[in-house]
């Protein structure tokens, strides 16, 4: 692509037709503007405050070429810091994970409190004259201008005049909810696992969204081998898209209009206490989605790279099913290459058979070696391969499932319907659509004000 | 009382225990090479533990809450994950990986349990799929406990710690 705005607005008025020029899933030009316009203004995720449980544990978590440690500081605050030494710009943490009172950095010694500031500057007084010289005070590792935490899950806004975070959520809080539940004592997450693969990071997030037509045949394995029920493969048709806030998804159909709670969710191996607990905490739509509509949300996608997911496989010999839930990040490395980053989630006073069994069941069907992740994957790593040819890469690939030659909907809402934001039944890519909507929209937009120009401390 | 994995305790190369360590990996790797993985289910006991850890760079004092796995499994979940492969239906094995199982460096040691040795070994896989796919190498450094059933040897468990945090293959729809 040439840097031309008449071009790329050629391509978004192409995209909100359903009509995706194909090389914006591996053209580098396309992927400078979405880090300018996108992830710059975004509410983005970096971890789940189990991951650091005690005052100085901290994870260390990138967000494209930034990277930031989240720390539990002395005074049990969590806080996100630029790991970027305010001196000459050394990686002041260089660990994954661990616990620290202070960061030093290893090239001249700087030291940093667990609450970002500044403690220690070696020959403080002969080589900068003092506090005269060199105030520590104003020279703390740096803070994303927001940051935010919904049910334990730590988010960061890079852009000063960020909408906060719930209104960016909007009706999707409600699914969030779902699959990070608000228990008593919250949940807790392993891993994460982190791979990289040669795809682009935007068709992660679309088919999260709510691509349940590629289930049947992509995951034909999963069939094959009964690991999964028909709910979750061949039925995935009866099933509920959503679209609420910033967030799109998709459901199991579990059963046909109203049902028992206790039954469907037994079905789908939840223990009988995890059933009373969840009851509890799920939003009032959530279980009467299951208990009204017979649904259950599966996938979804937080605009821009964030998804979740929740599905049930059978764990033993014994047809033993067992529930699970995944948080992920598809962290673009470059228009070509992704990092994913993937979580398990549990409620935290679950008890330890129910951990181990729904473990169990993630590693078997997602993560680095998932047998449903590993076709996904695959998918999506040559389609990225495949728009990169001279030909190829000036195709406009088709993304107008649901929608009538001349753009009117060809289904409309379902208008019973009882979770939050707006659904349709069936196979359709309005979800999709919609995310490339909000794609579009910021890639329209000025880039934000930049985060530390404007003083954010 | 388990011997400790130092020099001292490190099986002779010409020990018994050693030799049908030796003979038992390269075994191995000449299956999974050759994608024989009914074969190489049989070599695995009934009671295997088979776990891949995510490796992290930690630093002082870690914390152990959220440890990982890349895989976590038991003879049910290797049978499902080989019945798949199986299938029809295992697209990202199709084509499927050419791999080069290259193990070495072998330590056996002796456990409290006559039947069983523990064996560290360094492996290396080369990975290369269709026309363009790869070459991806995977590293690490396995350790497993080989059992002596009636003459029969057979892995009781294997713990395969990777050389990289951030693992440079698109999955691990192979075995290691
Ligand atoms: S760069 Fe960190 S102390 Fe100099
Ligand atoms: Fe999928």
């Amino acid at each position: 692509m040439e840097n031309d705005m008449n071009e790329m607005d050629q391509i978004l008025e192409d995209v909100r037709q359903g009509w995706i020029p194909s090389h914006i899933y591996s053209d580098a030009a396309i992927f400078d503007e979405e880090q300018k316009r996108i992830f710059s203004r975004t509410w983005q995720f970096m971890g789940h405050v189990s991951e650091v449980p005690n005052d100085g544990d901290y994870v260390v978590r990138n967000l494209l070429e930034d990277s930031f440690i989240v720390v539990r500081g002395n005074d049990t605050k969590v806080r996100v810091l630029l790991n970027l030494c305010r001196h000459r710009g050394g990686k002041v943490c260089r660990n994954e994970s661990g616990n620290a009172q202070k960061f030093v950095c290893p090239y001249h010694a700087w030291a940093f409190k667990t609450d970002g500031s500044l403690a220690g500057v070696p020959y403080h007084q002969e080589a900068y004259g003092g506090t005269e010289g060199l105030n520590k005070k104003e020279f703390g590792l740096y803070r994303p201008p927001h940051m935010e935490i919904f049910n334990g899950l730590i988010f960061i806004n890079l852009d000063p005049d960020a909408e906060p975070l719930e209104s960016y959520l909007g009706d999707f809080a409600s699914y969030l909810s779902f699959y990070v539940p608000d228990v008593p004592g919250g949940v807790e997450v392993r891993g994460p696992q982190r791979w990289r693969f040669n795809a682009n990071w935007k068709i992660g997030s679309e088919n999260f969204s709510g691509d349940t037509y590629h289930t049947p045949q992509t995951h034909a394995s999963m069939g094959a081998i009964k690991l999964v029920s028909s709910a979750a493969t061949s039925n995935r048709k009866a099933g509920v898209m959503f679209a609420a806030g910033r967030g799109n998804g998709a459901t199991f159909r579990l059963g046909d209009g109203p049902g028992s709670f206790e039954e469907r969710l037994g079905n789908n191996g939840f223990p009988k206490e995890q059933i009373e607990r969840m009851r509890a905490a799920w939003p009032p739509e959530i279980v009467a989605l299951l208990q009204q509509d017979g649904l259950l949300p599966s996938a979804s996608t937080l605009f821009p790279n964030m998804s979740l997911l929740h599905i049930s496989a059978k764990i033993d010999e014994n047809d033993e099913f067992a529930p699970f839930t995944t948080i992920r990040l598809w962290m673009p490395i470059s228009a070509t290459e992704t990092e994913m980053w993937s979580w398990f989630v549990v409620d935290k006073a679950a008890s330890e058979e129910f951990k181990r069994k729904s473990y169990k069941a993630y590693i078997m069907c997602f993560g680095t070696s998932g047998m449903f992740e590993q076709d996904d994957i695959d998918a999506w790593v040559t389609l990225t391969k495949m728009t990169q040819g001279y030909v190829s890469s000036a195709v406009h690939l088709h993304s107008r499932m649901g929608m009538n030659q001349d753009g009117s909907p060809l289904n409309e809402p379902l208008e019973e319907y009882s979770g939050q934001g707006t659904a349709h039944i069936g196979f359709n890519e309005y979800n999709q659509r919609r995310w490339l909507n909000f794609w579009a929209e910021h890639l329209e937009m000025d880039p934000p004000a930049h985060p530390i120009r404007s003083g954010a401390e | 009382m388990m011997t400790d994995n130092t020099l001292e305790n490190m099986l002779d190369f010409d020990h018994p225990a050693h030799l049908r360590a030796h003979k038992f990996l390269v075994e191995e790797s000449y299956v999974l090479d050759r994608r024989d993985f009914d074969t190489w289910l049989a070599m695995m006991a009934d009671d295997i533990t088979y776990r891949i850890p995510v490796t992290s760079t930690l630093g002082t004092n870690p914390h152990k809450a959220g440890e990982m796995d890349h895989m976590f499994e038991d003879r049910y979940s290797l049978g499902k994950r080989i019945e798949r492969l199986k299938s029809k239906y295992a697209w990202t094995e199709s084509p499927p990986s050419r791999t080069r199982h290259l193990v070495s460096n072998v330590a056996c040691f002796s456990t409290d349990n006559d039947a069983e040795t523990r064996v560290m070994s360094a492996l290396m896989v080369y990975r290369t799929q269709g026309a363009d796919q790869g070459p991806d190498l995977i590293c690490g450094m396995r350790e497993d406990i080989l059992r002596n059933q009636a003459g029969q040897m057979r892995l009781a468990a294997r713990t395969v710690t990777l050389d990289q945090s951030v693992l440079q293959t698109q999955n691990l729809a192979i075995f290691l």
